[in-house]
């Protein structure tokens, strides 16, 4: 009887799989392992009128099956099934091949008509297998002869397993003497084994104290030659994703429409790559700068890259760092010389308005009032709302060195606004920085010393051209508007003409005040648990970068800092000094000293304890200007501010996972001045976070904020709850949030998010918002989006 | 005044030689230290040494058992790959970077530990079982992690960038508000010096990042010119 059965299984087994078809030969299935990904490989007997495969799939007790694309490669079709879908007792799958003829078969046929797809059973995970994990190779790995490493891990294991009798065997040849037992863990790697390119399969035996066979475990080894890795490693790879969204915000009672489309894609092959970026959004007008970015790199290694879009290049920080440049930019690194260079528009033309025209006689003074075409609006002046400029820069750097020890460099930019892109414009600009800068270090980088320093000249109004001869010895001389020799201004046209634009509106007037000179000198030093910070800046008040607009000029000083890590780095002491004054070149009534103390310790132990940060800082400052000047006290600056913080975040279990985090922040300002502007502000947050389970977290937070400003008083308490849901497999994402704050401040917000997994790489989501300020009004936010992932 | 700041300054100088002194106390690295992890790849110049005090640095090979405390050091265009014992993850240490590993097993549970004292890691890690934590530090900030892949980094001037392509990481950070916050996948943190931190989504700066941290090989390729041989030297990714 049982004979029977088991002959009636093996034919159902054999008419399962030996399905027929016009198309297919057979199906090849590698092992099917819950958790495991799977291989299906259909011989097709021809692809001649074949256009493209796919195979459905679905789990045990679900109805609705999985779409993907076979890859065709000569006469087979292959798809990996993900680990996650691969659950026993059993997947089923069919094959859907279209034909070039628009007509569709499947496989097994009339699947679509109610034939029963095809069964693999999964094999469920022993427990045992995860007591002993392989750790390298990992599954479908290539690993190349010098690269092999072989590892198992034992942490897992239980004490009866005695991890010294474990045999590993590869195609049956026994290799365990070769490898080394290091605590819980066999490591076999090419310092101990020869191994040649091939197709091995690693058997791992596993016995007890008792040298009973406890385990054994298997996995494919695949060990290609060095030259066939490079060749898979070269080949071409691209992934990318397109973002599209739309929202509408309604705010104040008006309603505005946004909408933005966002695709990046990254391709390389061999040492090539190429990144792309188009950002296109309705919030683009002609009338403002542009918010669309478009960019196209392409690099090789490290030695070359080209951008053409919207790039950022990072020079050296006084030059041009930060800012966004349309147009190219480039490096070419060879190491003993490189070269960087960009060139592009910083800001885009935008016309100003002509509000109102008048005579000569009649036009009054302003700096809106600008000489216009006579012809085209009657008169030669007009009130105008005042135009930008396109403004674009060119900037170079060659360089010596590499840069990982040694780096010499050498940095030229030059910015100019161009008079002719609008026609509603005063004062047109230019620019022109010359620095250099030079890095080293030391015996691995525990001594980096790094320094710069860049001279600036700006011509403030280059609407009138260079300086001819004529207006220069009307300008300049004895009696006239600049006591300066002609002969002398002549000499700087023809040398800096060549630079910049030369006219009257050129300066620094005082180069010998150091007013366009900027510098900074950088040295860290790394030992023994220290690392200390020096620093020196200066920066004249003219100095200017059109490639740099963040810079604080009109300032020197120094900074020295110094952490210390203590205690197996869990114990981390800061302490900061600055000491700036401005003023450089007597351009104010009275210099300004910035004196900065910051302080702080954090431990961040590796034991079930508190992580704790403790911060004190003190900022001052002082012009000595006494309150009892009464020509010059309204411009007195005479303030202290005192910060102390404690942060505290501890993770703790207590019926589920939770994560606690304390804060408190109290901040004093003591200002000496006539205006009396004393502050004092306290802040405490707590806030918990939740793991109830894998789909569910959760977020409770108070906050009390209170701020005293001479004297009036602004408080309120915020509280907010948030929950995290997934849902049908983690392809849905909910979360919703509610934040009522009180006080002073009165609002209810409120959020729904939700990020929908339509299908695969396709993701849908959801966003409103919803303010409400009780009394006043309700703003609301909502919008849609859908990302693509390729 | 200046005598106070010299004291100042030069007091942590002086704890940092008594930290040395207590560490150099400590047994050397041997069988009673637990391995934590182990070096699954090693491209150009990768050392460790046991600690600071107990070695100095040695050429670290494919295959090396990696202790508590150990710290695993990359020079220029150089990477390691390292492997914690329990499976539970894989870290790219990127060039000029300084890993120390630390780890406690309790019971079948490793808590591991991750100092960056400088440069970038990209990693990978599984979701933590119960009990269980991953976690990155650096002197500023501290990142708890599960199911989580993505780069950190911390650079020269301690600025910390952390990126999540997927998953989600717990920061407890110093800074003038406090500081603790949860990144998210498709989300960057920057956290300066100074605490200052900014939350934002990824950008193509942060998404070349995340590509490259993946990368997993260093290649050379070798161009002929009539002005000699041009070297490139590129990551290529994990096969």
């Amino acid at each position: 009887m049982c004979k029977k059965y088991i002959i009636a299984l093996c034919l159902l087994a054999s008419l399962i799989y030996a399905q027929v078809s016009n198309y297919i030969l057979d199906v090849q299935v590698s092992k099917a392992i819950e958790n495991s990904p799977l291989n299906i490989t259909a011989t097709l007997t021809s692809i001649e009128n074949i256009s493209s495969m796919e195979i459905a799939f679905r789990q045990f007790g679900k109805d609705e099956y999985s779409i993907k694309e076979m890859e065709m490669k000569g006469n087979t079709a292959s798809a990996n099934i993900v680990g996650e879908s691969v659950q026993s007792p059993y997947i089923e799958y069919y094959i859907v091949i279209y034909l070039k003829d628009g007509s569709t078969e499947t496989y097994p046929e009339g699947v679509l008509n109610g034939t029963p797809p095809i069964q693999i059973a999964v094999q469920a995970p022993s427990e045992k297998d995860k007591e002993i994990l392989i750790l390298s190779p990992a599954p479908a790995e290539k690993l190349t002869p010098d690269n092999f490493l072989l590892s198992l891990s034992f942490i897992k294991a239980p004490e009866t397993v005695d991890i010294k009798r474990t045999r590993i065997l590869l195609n049956n040849e026994d290799v365990s003497s070769k490898s080394l037992i290091a605590g819980e863990l066999i490591i076999l790697s090419s310092s101990n084994i020869k191994i040649e390119p091939g197709n091995y399969v690693l058997k791992v035996e596993v016995y007890n104290k008792d040298g009973n066979i406890y385990h054994t475990l298997s996995r494919s080894v695949q060990v290609v030659s060095t030259a066939r890795m490079e060749q898979l490693e070269n080949q071409f790879k691209f992934r990318g994703n397109i973002r599209a969204e739309t929202r509408t915000e309604n705010v104040s009672e008006s309603s505005t429409q946004y909408s933005n489309i966002n695709a990046t894609l990254n391709a390389s092959y061999s040492f090539l790559s190429i990144d792309g970026q188009l950002y296109v959004t309705s919030e683009e007008k002609s009338y403002l700068q542009p918010y669309n970015r478009y960019l196209l790199k392409i690099a090789a290694g490290d030695v070359f890259e080209f951008h053409l879009g919207d790039t950022y290049p990072r020079f050296p920080s006084l030059i041009l760092n930060g800012k966004r440049v349309r147009g190219m930019s480039g490096e070419i690194k060879l190491g003993f010389f490189n070269i960087q260079s960009s060139f592009g528009e910083i800001s885009r033309g935008i016309e100003g308005k002509l509000i109102e025209t008048y005579q000569k006689e009649n036009a009054p003074l302003g700096s809106n009032i600008i000489l216009i075409d006579e012809l085209k609006y009657g008169n030669p002046y007009g009130k105008v709302e005042l135009g930008t400029y396109k403004r674009e820069i060119f900037s170079l750097r060659p360089s010596f060195g590499s840069g990982e020890n040694f780096q010499l460099g050498f940095s030229y930019l030059h910015g100019k606004d161009d008079p002719g892109s609008i026609e509603f414009g005063a004062r047109p600009k230019e620019n022109a920085v010359f620095g250099t800068d030079l890095t080293f270090d030391l015996d691995n980088k525990n001594i980096v010393f790094n320094s710069q320093a860049a001279f600036s000249m700006n011509n403030n109004d280059i609407s009138a051209g260079e300086i001819d001869d004529a207006r220069i010895d009307s300008v300049f001389g004895e009696g006239k508007s600049i006591d300066i020799d002609p002969d002398q201004i002549r000499t700087i046209r023809d040398l800096l003409g060549n630079f910049i634009t030369v006219n009257e509106y050129l300066g620094p007037l005082n180069p010998q005040e150091l007013a366009s000179f900027a510098a900074e000198t950088n040295l860290n030093i790394n030992y023994f648990y220290n690392t200390l910070k020096a620093a020196y800046i200066y920066r004249g008040n003219d100095f200017q970068s059109f490639g740099q607009n963040y810079l604080r000029t009109d300032i020197k000083g120094f900074n020295i800092s110094d952490r210390l890590r203590l205690l197996d780095n869990q114990l981390f002491i800061s302490f900061g000094l600055e000491k700036l004054e401005d003023n450089l070149q007597n351009t104010k009534i009275a210099t300004t000293n910035f004196d900065n103390i910051s302080s702080s310790i954090s431990y961040f132990p590796r034991i079930n304890f508190p992580k704790i940060t403790l911060s004190y800082s003190v900022y001052k400052k002082n012009n000595g200007i006494d309150i009892y000047d009464t020509l010059y006290n309204n411009y007195m600056i005479k303030d202290r501010t005192n910060r102390i913080s404690l942060g505290v975040s501890y993770n703790f279990n207590w019926y589920v996972r939770n994560s606690v985090s304390f804060t408190l922040v109290n901040q004093k300002r003591e200002d000496e001045t006539l205006f009396n502007n004393d502050l004092t502000y306290n802040s405490i947050s707590l806030s918990v976070n939740s793991f109830w389970n894998r789909n569910l977290t959760s977020m409770i937070q108070v906050l009390f904020n209170s701020t005293e400003l001479q004297s009036t008083s602004y408080d309120y308490v915020s509280l907010l709850g948030r929950v995290n849901y997934k849902m049908i497999e983690d392809r849905l994402q909910i979360t919703f949030s509610y934040n009522p704050s009180f006080g002073d401040y009165k609002r209810h917000y409120v959020e729904l998010l939700a990020d929908y997994n339509l299908i695969a790489n396709l993701f849908l989501g959801l966003q409103a918002r919803f303010f409400h300020y009780p009394g006043k009004y309700t703003n609301s936010i909502a919008g849609l989006y859908a990302r693509l992932n390729f | 005044m200046k005598r106070k700041v010299f004291i100042l300054l030069i007091v942590p100088l002086l704890l940092g030689f008594k930290s040395g002194e207590v560490d150099n106390l400590r047994k050397p690295a041997d069988d009673t230290k637990e391995i934590i992890a182990l070096i699954k790849k090693v491209f150009n110049n990768v050392t460790f040494r046991l600690t600071e005090k107990e070695s100095d640095w040695q050429e670290a090979k494919i295959g090396l058992p990696l202790s508590d405390g150990n710290e695993l050091r990359t020079g220029t265009k150089s990477l390691a790959v390292v492997l914690f014992k329990d499976g539970s993850g894989i870290l790219r240490v990127r060039e000029n970077s300084i890993l120390h590993i630390y780890g406690t097993s309790e019971g079948r549970k490793l808590n591991k530990d991750a100092f960056i004292q400088r440069g970038m890691i990209g990693f990978d890690v599984n979701k933590q079982a119960e009990g269980e934590e991953f976690r990155f530090t650096t002197p500023t900030v501290v990142a708890s992690i599960r199911g989580t892949n993505g780069f950190l980094e911390f650079d020269e001037d301690s600025t910390f960038t952390m990126s999540l392509e997927s998953g989600m990481a717990d920061l407890s950070f110093r800074g003038p508000q406090g500081g603790t916050g949860q990144l998210n996948e498709g989300n960057t943190v920057v956290i300066t010096s100074d605490g200052n931190f900014q939350f934002r989504n990824q950008n193509q700066e942060d998404l070349n990042k995340i590509n490259m941290s993946k990368q997993a090989t260093l290649k050379k390729i070798y161009i002929e010119t009539e002005e000699g041989t041009i070297e490139i030297e590129y990551y290529a990714p994990e096969e």
